[in-house]
């Protein structure tokens, strides 16, 4: 079994760590520790941070190689702070992460990868080799190619379990190999069952919603996810364009950046740009509601919240907007409000 | 409303000073003068733009454009006691009451048509996220161009060259809306003004090292990040010069301030910014605000002839542009230059970004022994306020101290 590295951050590419032969470990906010992380930084501070922070504290994690963290945000750079303090001997290495998408920032960002994949293969004393990096990202591509397929079948009709299932794919990527992912991808699915009625069609999205029994859920209560947008799902298997340039880490950088961003980075060109794409998502996957999931205290996500809402409004989609921790807790409060949308929904 | 508050302000100001012509008063001409910018900022005659913390105020100046960061008009709102109005409008419209209020009032007033409106938006990305966010709100709102500074963290020669190439773009944006090219010669002015006014800082930073400090809890508030604003000007350098002569006379008259000093203290991050007496709280028993974290120069003097390169060290110099390690290092190096018995950290609810690291600052200073207290209170919106037992905990603070 490959040496794992730990990362926290979506913009976090899993092809370089497995080209260096490690295997990724995405450090999920899931863990019965308990809650100390407001000790070194806030307890006013993202949930998703805090308890990934305990994790670290509690010694809730398994072997790692090293920690790669991203400036995502200032939780995110928190959290990479106080690492140091819970986890003094873990080697880290902090990705700077440009805010807009342009070519300066582009650019940026593909010397940034360039140094993540460096330091990945000296960490393992392995020679760099951009050919193993290209292989890890073919396998990558194929994972994110079924990925969307998933998503395609999960747009078009209800398929109980499905959404569960996907989410188990992907956390699989995360925290195992993108090859089991991949191999699940095909054998999980059942191409031949037949859909069910009577769900209504909903686009969820936010920052983080990785746990599948979320997903049953909102089957559970009336909900067919038709596509999500998250951090923890399809938006985490970015495939990545290796056309796009001769150097390959701007290729990266390209793909990671300008397909559908986080709420904190944003395309300069067209301020609120997130909300526009969250109204087309909707529509393409043949949502009639939009369910809005943020972690307390993400200021990306909730800054940007009323432009989305407007945006919504104005195309008459109606919207849900729940906010809580990462806790499977949380989502039971939230039945009552998710019963309700759906029979207001209709269907 | 707003044009009118500048407006009365600029002539109480003056007036008051024309009363006392040969007095020093340099708070009175600092206030004077951030009053004749909001004034300019509401005018309807200027290039305005809205910025983050820590755009290149004297660059935007120098190309002829009246800039200011809008947390400034938070600040403005929640000192003069109007900011509950615009909390409402900004949380009504789905904006988090968990959220900064520097921004949740700003936005508050953006959507109450109470801010000028920008020609175009020049955001950063240090200090906060929740800042970048807001400044985006501003762009989408008012339907104008926004353009982004991105600020990276690590000090690289990379990160400088990333920095010096965009500032070198923004200057590009801003020629396209002003229909004005820069002069170098104008920019060599105000970079010139900055590195007088930079020198200046210093003095008065090392005047209130002084044992007794010739400073009172009032004088150099918020000082280091709104001067910032003023600093490529000549009025900028007049207002240093001010502080220091306003320092040396207090020193040389050995003010009874001055005098009553029992215990030095330091303020991290940004003041309490509606009225609540802590100040007079402080000097009643004795304790000196000596030294605000944000009261320092972290920067080379600028270079004229490599003057993009220069600002991109300077802001990524800024403490709250690196990581908490570089913060906690500036803290501990004021702590020591300031010779403090304690500090005092106001963890603004909101902020993910200085309070966010509340754990890791408290083990910072205890680690050069110096105790701190924190104080779980929002900076900028009073609603909240619980007046007795932050008073409370700061009476048993300095007891302890003493």
């Amino acid at each position: 079994m490959n040496k794992k590295i730990g990362f926290t951050c979506a913009y976090t590419p899993v092809p370089l760590i497995e080209a260096a032969g490690f295997s990724p470990f995405r450090i999920f906010p899931e863990s019965k520790a308990p809650d100390q992380a407001g000790h070194l930084l806030h307890d006013n501070l993202c949930p998703h941070v805090k308890k990934v922070l305990d994790r670290a504290l509690e010694d809730d994690l398994p072997e790692l190689e090293g920690m790669i963290f991203i400036n995502s945000c200032d939780s995110m750079r928190r959290l990479a702070d106080a690492w140091h303090e819970a986890r003094p001997d873990d080697p880290i290495i902090l990705l700077d992460l440009p805010s807009g998408i342009n070519s300066l920032s582009l650019d940026f960002l593909s010397k940034e990868y360039e140094r993540l994949a460096k330091t990945l293969f000296k960490w393992n004393n392995e020679s760099f080799s951009t050919k193993k990096i290209k292989d890890t990202i073919a396998r990558w591509n194929l994972l994110a190619a079924s990925v969307k397929k998933i998503e395609k079948k999960m747009s078009r009709n209800y398929f109980p379990g499905i959404a569960s299932k996907l989410q188990q794919i992907i956390n699989t990527a995360a925290t195992d190999s993108t090859d089991k992912a991949l191999l699940m991808a095909q054998h999980k699915i059942d191409p031949e069952e037949s859909p069910k009625g009577g769900q209504s069609p909903v686009f969820v999205f936010g920052n983080l919603l990785f746990d599948p029994k979320v997903y049953d859920l909102f089957e559970k209560w009336n909900v067919h996810v038709t596509a999500s947008d998250f951090c923890t799902t399809s938006r985490f298997v970015t495939p990545v364009d290796i056309t796009a340039d001769d150097n390959i880490f701007r290729s990266l950088a390209s793909s990671y950046m300008e397909q559908t961003p986080c709420a904190r980075t944003m395309d300069t060109t067209k301020p609120g740009s997130i909300a526009q794409k969250i109204v087309q998502r909707a529509k393409e996957s043949n949502a009639k509601g939009v369910i809005g999931f943020t972690l307390k205290f993400c200021d990306p996500y909730l800054a940007r919240i009323p432009m989305i809402r407007q945006a919504l409004q104005k195309e008459s989609i109606p919207f849900l907007m729940l906010e809580g921790d990462c806790t499977m807790g949380s989502m039971g409060q939230q039945q009552t409000r998710i019963e309700a949308f759906t029979e207001m929904l209709g269907v | 409303m707003m044009y009118d508050h500048f407006d009365n302000a600029v002539k109480g100001i003056t007036d008051k000073l024309n009363q006392d012509p040969h007095g020093i008063n340099a708070r009175k001409k600092y206030v004077l003068e951030l009053s004749r910018l909001g004034k300019k900022l509401y005018s309807k005659d200027e290039n305005i733009a809205w910025c983050g913390v820590t755009a290149p105020f004297d660059l935007l100046g120098s190309m002829g454009v009246t800039s200011c960061f809008v947390e400034f008009v938070g600040a403005m709102l929640s000192s003069t006691q109007t900011a509950g109005y615009f909390f409402e409008e900004a949380e009504d419209s789905g904006f988090a009451t968990d959220s900064c209020a520097y921004h949740r009032a700003v936005m508050g007033a953006v959507l109450k048509n109470a801010m000028p409106e920008p020609d175009f938006i020049i955001g950063t990305s240090s200090p906060c996220t929740a800042g970048l966010a807001i400044v985006e709100n501003f762009a989408h709102q008012y339907k104008k161009d926004f353009f982004l500074l991105n600020v990276p963290q690590n000090y690289t020669q990379d990160a400088i060259k990333y920095l010096s190439a965009q500032l070198e773009e923004m200057v590009r944006f801003v020629s396209d809306h002003t229909k004005r090219p820069l002069s170098k010669q104008k920019l060599g002015i105000a970079l010139e003004n900055f590195n007088a006014s930079s020198q200046l800082l210093k003095e008065i930073y090392d005047l209130a090292k002084t044992n007794p400090s010739p400073v009172d809890n009032n004088i150099l508030k918020d000082f280091g990040t709104v001067i910032t604003l003023l600093m490529g000007t000549q009025k900028g350098i007049d207002i240093c010069q001010a502080f220091k002569d306003e320092l040396n006379h207090r020193i040389k008259t050995r003010r009874e301030h001055a005098s009553k000093e029992k215990i030095r203290l330091m303020w991290i991050q940004n003041r309490i910014q509606y009225p609540f007496p802590i100040n007079e709280m402080l000097e009643d028993l004795g304790a000196v605000i000596v030294v605000d974290e944000l009261n320092d120069v972290t920067w080379d003097p600028m270079d004229p002839d490599n003057p993009f390169e220069s600002i991109a060290k300077r802001m990524i110099s800024i403490p709250f542009s690196m990581d908490a390690s570089e913060r906690i290092k500036h803290l501990q190096g004021l702590a020591g230059a300031y010779r403090i018995d304690g500090a005092i950290n106001p963890c603004h609810w909101g902020c993910r970004q200085g309070t966010g690291i509340r754990g890791l600052i408290s083990k910072g200073m205890k680690d050069i022994n110096v105790p701190v207290l924190n104080l779980e209170i929002d900076c900028v919106d009073s609603r909240n306020l619980a007046k007795g037992q932050i008073e409370t905990r700061v009476e048993a603070f300095l007891e302890m101290l003493s």
